[in-house]
């Protein structure tokens, strides 16, 4: 390589290069960046040289090895040129077949990116959703370029725009071009750079000046520097030199972490090249420019890439901030004036005097011109780097380009700017990014890292993290944002252990706001912004963790405890019971069950389980314990007398009658749990039998009536009445319990109106409300369905409608309409199984527009089909209507079951305030109503719900209600149920656990099944459920094993 | 020279001074931890912040550290001022609660709680007993090391520094374990922290021969007994 000592020269190998460059030729690419390289690029890259070589195609295929091309999730990603075809995640044995392909010229149909909604392979780099709505002005010159030659840059114009410059370009109009782009500094400050260049060029520079590129990224999550600085260094080198020109800097500094190994590799490389061709150097190109750039690495002190600070280091002293003014441009490395960039802002020069500085700034918005490369991570479907213009909205990133939430869960937030910046909620994703915005709502743009957070990530621990990285890395020369980061992670830590109080919020946020003021950098002046953003957006979180001891994403360890006791409503213990059963210790087992669940059998049977959907065997990959299948086992198998329960009856509480209306399971908790506290209590039911939902709802092949009766049996003892065939508002008010000597009352009357379409043809005979419906069957044994049955909905009844009326005789068949898709069905996945199972068909993706009759009896349904669309506030993607899709399905019986609402008009003459949404409104902590002493709880204040829920709100009424009776504070702190009893473990090894599977317990043959109403799951066996409980990975261990005993395990005494 | 603000009285001085300097050559008491006259300012205890600027530009700055600047209107004692003093010191009584120094500053600006876990460290990282070891004494034996919680202040890897000769002119402008107890009797000590007394260069046994000027010297005494 020899020394090119004119402009001329330059441009004749320009040309040179163009002649023998042979663009037809087809060129395998393989993106090798640091990422690339760990997901096993570097395989690639020998196989491919070697399928290459051993077949003769040296000079028809072209292999380009370049750094990243941003889609991170689908590494090791190869590109094919000329046409863009794309493979993700290519595996050894495909690389083979890839230059198979390529040498074919024909495309692998098996290989490329599949659309996730579609399922539709898309070939063409540039129709894959992740890159179609990106602008990737740097980071498609990723892909064009090998980063360690320097030709390849050149012949991709590169040093063009330096050469214009050097040849006619004036050093105003450099600056002026760079002002006139808009360009601000990509570090996350958002200074002008422009203005930034003309003060340096302004300075004296009889001593020197100094340019600065900071590729000092630190912030966790964000990596599109050093993307840049591995895949194409000749753009921060001709960046820098397009800088120095327009400043007269002498002397260019590229500040560089010590742990970007490959980064600093093709610079090292990239400058060696770029000064053998006189790029750099005395006199570059024959010109009177001189300007050299040399390498600084950083030790990793993540202050370092302040700029004072980085300063310092460069100096060779402790990277410690200092005060501004001196600014750097006055008064910088050794005293000489100075300008600090980031790696993307020296990126953007070459492409600005590439497309001309007018055209640059049409991109993106007002006062933030250009695009800004973004490092999407977390919890979203397609991680990686992306560019996007400056104004794009979080919506677009997050969901278009992003494809939405990894896994179930909803994306609750993102977090810019890393530990500087703040989270954002979801609510306010389809904010334009730019400088100002974010900056308005309390983040920062930052270097741009994106990590999306969803349900499953809890904020506080979030704050936490980031506040032990800012007191670990914060220079420590300020005494505010050493102690003040330290202060904060203390409070932090003390609120997510649950040993903070309310108060802590309060000086929290006092403290934050000190630490954001008093600091000198700009390290200490946003270590706030964690704290203060999350205070801002999810002080509920905050309030939850302290108040009700509770981390809603199952994070914070010292307040989930076990979680599947956290789960669970009413705290029951099933990591005890479950240890139990392994021990066989079944009476022990039933007592844990029953001590915080009057209904055990009931559960056993029809529990939506939240235990199991947290366990932690289940979070990491395998199955859940099948918990309430082992609860069932222990019904089953013990008396339900082994247990007594205690009774703490105070002073009084038997003259304090007490009215409960609806004998559901919510009533009847209520009753039972005040009865034990001596209290007379009195349950109106208006049915004939009590049970509520339980009786009337739950259809017997799930919750055989036997074992039902015996519950209820159980908990009407000498202190309860149940006074069925009286309703509220019909036989009683509320006034008339008052007068009648009660002191309180709790309204549990559940949710018994079915809601309607609102479509016509609603009241045609043979259409029928679920709630009716089932009634007729399940109180009075009535057969109504006939023919062919539709049941419109995905809920529990509908699953329960269809397969009572599969059941009755005169049904031919029994279908299921639902709006979205089986997968949103808000049924128990197992009960949608068990139907379908049964010969119930399923059809997704419907919406009924009318029900058509002849002769005045029901004849079908004309119906719509969806498509799925947006996402809603619920997290789940929206039906859209297909037009032109109508059809109509023919029914005899038709059986509407999209909601239940409580039936109650007459309330409000009672004096009892209603919800919009038809609910009786309550406060959800203390569960009292509008009326004093009138409490209420279950179905009639949320909605139809879950029977373990209702059971919890009869718990809370009965202890509500102990508490205004003896003129207590209601709203009381709650404790965290942490485990406190030890139980040793049962000693299952790691082969074991992978070996055994989780238990499936047996049904009944389905001749039975379709034809009866016999129980259709059946118990565990002994050995099966001995088994099944020694699965669990036993959580509580941590928090009850006792000292020696863990230090025997880590001794590795235990077998 | 320079014209500016402070608290509404325009004033001016020459180039080169500090806020601090000015506010208080004027006249307006800012308090102060890191700062002693003779030694470069350095910023670290946030004590002196004041307020310049105006609307939502205003901003808190270490009045130690911040040049005066042409036009510049500085505040010394706004409400934002104040309640970011009360806070640093409530911290500050936090961290080193025996410090007579900080019992003053207390009480002075009327902290009267302190709602942080307490620690009882004997040092606050302000850096003057480093600064007087380079600037006064010409010995540079002790400095800071390592960053942020683990940031403390001593000899390079703990180890007696050739160059420190025993001055005890770090001992001396040490804030939190200078006067902060004058007893050396442990029952009538008032908070006992000074038993705990660790210079940062020199071995104890040393103190007695030491030509230390500090009289009564908290450290020797506890030796003798």
């Amino acid at each position: 390589m020899g020394q090119l000592r004119s402009i001329s020269e330059f441009r004749a190998l320009y040309d040179r290069l163009n002649i023998v460059r042979n663009r037809k030729i087809p060129t395998i690419i393989i993106s090798a960046g640091t990422c690339g390289q760990a997901s096993g690029a570097n395989d690639l890259i020998r196989i491919a040289k070697r399928e290459i070589l051993s077949r003769g195609l040296a000079n028809k295929i072209n292999l380009r090895i370049t750094g990243c091309h941003g889609f991170c999730e689908m590494e090791p990603s190869v590109l094919i040129e000329p046409h863009g075809i794309f493979y993700p995640e290519v595996g050894l044995e495909d690389m083979v077949r890839v230059v198979d392909a390529v040498s074919r010229d024909a495309v692998l149909e098996d290989l490329p990116f599949k659309d996730p909604q579609t399922g539709q392979p898309v070939i063409k780099q540039s129709d894959i959703p992740f890159y179609k709505k990106q602008l990737r002005l740097i980071l498609s010159r990723n892909e064009k370029v090998d980063p360690i030659r320097i030709y390849n840059y050149i012949e991709n114009s590169g040093y063009q725009p330096l050469i214009g410059i050097l040849d006619n370009g004036e050093r105003d109009w450099v600056l002026s071009e760079v002002k006139e782009s808009g360009l601000r500094g990509r570090g996350g400050a958002g200074f002008p750079t422009g203005l930034k260049w003309e003060m340096l060029a302004k300075q004296n520079g009889n001593a020197g000046k100094y340019l600065v590129c900071n590729a000092d990224e630190g912030d966790p999550g964000a990596y599109m520097d050093r993307s840049v600085l591995e895949g194409n260094p000749h753009s921060i080198i001709e960046g820098m030199l397009i800088g120095a020109y327009g400043t007269g800097a002498t002397e260019g500094v590229i500040y560089v972490r010590n742990e970007y190994p490959l980064a600093i590799k093709h610079l090292i490389i990239a400058l060696r090249q770029a000064r053998e061709l006189g790029l750099l150097g005395e006199n570059i190109l024959g010109t009177d420019f001189s300007f050299d750039i040399k390498i600084v690495k950083g030790a990793g002190a993540f202050v370092c890439g302040e700029e004072t600070a980085l300063m310092r280091s460069v100096e060779g002293r402790v990277g410690e901030p200092r005060q501004r003014p001196p600014y750097p441009v006055e008064k910088g490395i050794n005293g000489r004036p100075t300008a600090i960039n980031n790696v993307e802002t020296w990126a953007n020069i070459p492409v600005i005097f590439d497309m001309g500085a007018e055209d640059f700034a049409k991109i993106g918005t007002k006062n933030n011109s250009g695009t800004k490369i973004f490092s999407l991570v977390g919890k979203v479907k397609y991680t990686g780097l992306v560019e996007v213009p400056m104004g794009t909205t979080i919506e677009t990133i997050v969901n278009d380009i992003g494809g939405g939430p990894s896994g179930n869960a909803r994306i609750k937030a993102v977090q810019t700017g890393g530990p500087s910046g703040g989270c954002i909620p979801s609510s306010m994703f389809n904010l334009p990014i730019d400088y100002d915005s974010l900056t308005k709502v309390g983040s920062i743009m930052g270097s741009g890292g994106m990590i999306v957070m969803d349900d499953n990530t809890c904020m506080l621990d979030i704050a936490k993290y980031y506040m032990n990285f800012l007191k670990d890395e914060s220079c420590g020369k300020c005494f505010t944002c050493r102690k003040g980061t330290q202060r904060m992670h203390e409070i932090l830590d003390d609120i997510t252990s649950g040993k903070a109080g309310m108060a802590h919020i309060d000086l929290l946020a006092e403290l934050a706001e000190v630490v954001k003021d008093t600091t000198m950098c700009g390290l200490g002046n946003t270590a706030s912004n964690p704290v203060l953003s999350t205070l801002k957006y999810f002080r509920n979180e905050y309030e939850r963790h302290i108040w009700d001891q509770r981390c809603d994403s199952f994070v914070c360890k010292e307040i989930v405890g076990a979680p599947c006791q956290s789960a669970c409503p009413i705290g029951t213990e099933a990591w005890r019971y479950v240890a139990h059963i392994a021990h066989g210790e079944y009476e022990q087992a039933y007592k844990v069950i029953r001590e915080t669940n009057p209904f055990p059998s009931v559960c056993a049977r029809v529990c939506d389980h939240k235990c199991e959907s947290r366990c932690k065997l289940g979070t990491i990959g395998m199955s859940p314990v099948a918990i309430r299948a082992l609860k069932r086992f222990v019904t089953d198998t013990i008396d339900p007398m082994t247990y007594k329960p205690e009774r703490m009856s105070s002073n009084g509480n038997g003259e304090r009658p007490i009215a409960v209306i609806g004998s559901g399971p919510s009533g009847l908790t209520a009753a039972h749990y005040l009865s034990l506290k001596g209290y007379k209590v009195t349950v109106f039911e208006s049915e004939s039998i009590p049970g509520g939902m339980l009786t009337c709802g739950i259809p017997s092949y799930r919750l055989p009536r036997g074992i039902l009766d015996k519950e209820i049996e159980s908990l009407v003892d000498e202190n309860v009445t149940v006074q069925c065939n009286t309703k509220l508002g019909r036989d009683i008010t509320i006034d008339e319990l008052f007068n009648q000597g009660y002191k309180s009352v709790f309204l549990a009357m559940g949710a018994h109106k079915s809601r309607k379409l609102n479509i016509e043809g609603e009241d045609i005979e043979g259409v029928y409300p679920a709630i009716q419906f089932l009634k007729d069957f399940n109180l009075r044994g009535e057969k109504i369905a006939k023919g062919r049955v539709g049941v419109i909905g995905g809920g529990d009844s509908a699953v329960d409608a269809a397969r009572v009326a599969l059941r009755q005789p005169a049904v031919e068949s029994v279908t299921i309409l639902y709006r979205r898709t089986r997968a949103e069905m808000p049924a128990l996945a197992t009960e949608v199984d068990a139907a379908i199972d049964e010969g119930i068909k399923l059809e997704t993706l419907v919406t009924p527009l009318k029900i058509r009759s002849r002769k005045g009896k029901l004849s079908g349904v004309d119906c719509l089909r969806n498509k799925l669309g947006e996402m809603d506030a619920s997290g789940r993607r929206n039906p859209v209507p297909i037009p032109g899709s109508e059809f109509t399905a023919e029914f005899d019986t038709l059986v509407v079951t999209i909601g239940d609402v409580p039936d109650i008009e007459f309330i409000e003459g009672m004096g009892i305030e209603v919800t919009e949404k038809g609910t009786v409104k309550y406060d959800s902590e203390t569960l009292a109503t509008s009326r004093a002493g009138v409490f209420a709880g279950g179905d009639v204040v949320t909605g139809p719900n879950t029977v373990v829920r209702a059971i919890a709100a009869g718990k809370k009424a009965a202890a509500m209600i102990d508490r205004f009776l003896h003129g207590q504070e209601l709203k009381q702190p709650s404790r965290a149920g942490i485990p406190g009893h030890y139980l040793p473990p049962s000693g299952l090894s790691d082969e074991e656990l992978n070996e055994i599977r989780r238990v499936v317990p047996s049904t009944v043959d389905m001749r039975y099944r379709t034809s009866s109403f016999v129980e259709v799951e059946q118990t565990l066996s002994q050995e099966e459920a001995a088994r099944e409980a020694r699965r669990c990975l036993r959580c509580d261990l941590e928090f009850t094993q006792p000292a020696e005993d863990k230090a025997e395990k880590i001794g590795g005494k235990v077998a | 020279m320079i014209n500016l603000t402070i608290n509404g009285l325009k004033v001016s001085v020459e180039k080169g001074t500090t806020l601090l300097e000015a506010a208080q050559f004027f006249g307006f008491p800012i308090p102060t931890l890191c700062h002693m006259e003779g030694l470069s300012p350095y910023g670290a205890c946030r004590l002196c912040v004041v307020e310049i600027g105006e609307g939502p530009k205003a901003k808190l700055v270490s009045s130690c550290t911040y040049p005066a600047e042409e036009g510049l209107k500085v505040r010394t004692a706004s409400r934002r001022v104040v309640k970011a003093r009360k806070m640093v010191i409530e911290l500050l009584l936090a961290t080193a609660p025996q410090s007579k120094v900080i019992q003053d500053l207390a009480s002075a600006h009327e902290v009267r709680q302190q709602r942080f876990r307490q620690e009882y460290e004997d040092c606050i990282l302000c850096g003057l007993c480093a600064r007087m070891c380079k600037e006064q004494m010409m010995a540079n034996a002790i400095g800071f090391r390592g960053r942020g919680e683990k940031r403390s202040l001593g000899a390079p890897f703990d180890i007696k520094n050739e160059v420190c000769r025993l001055c005890g002119g770090c001992i001396y402008v040490c804030p939190v374990c200078m006067l902060r107890c004058t007893y050396t009797e442990p029952e009538k000590a008032i908070c006992g922290g000074c038993a705990n007394i660790g210079p940062p260069c020199v071995e104890k046994e040393k103190f007695n021969d030491m030509m230390c000027y500090m009289e009564p010297c908290v450290a020797c005494e506890i030796r003798k007994e």
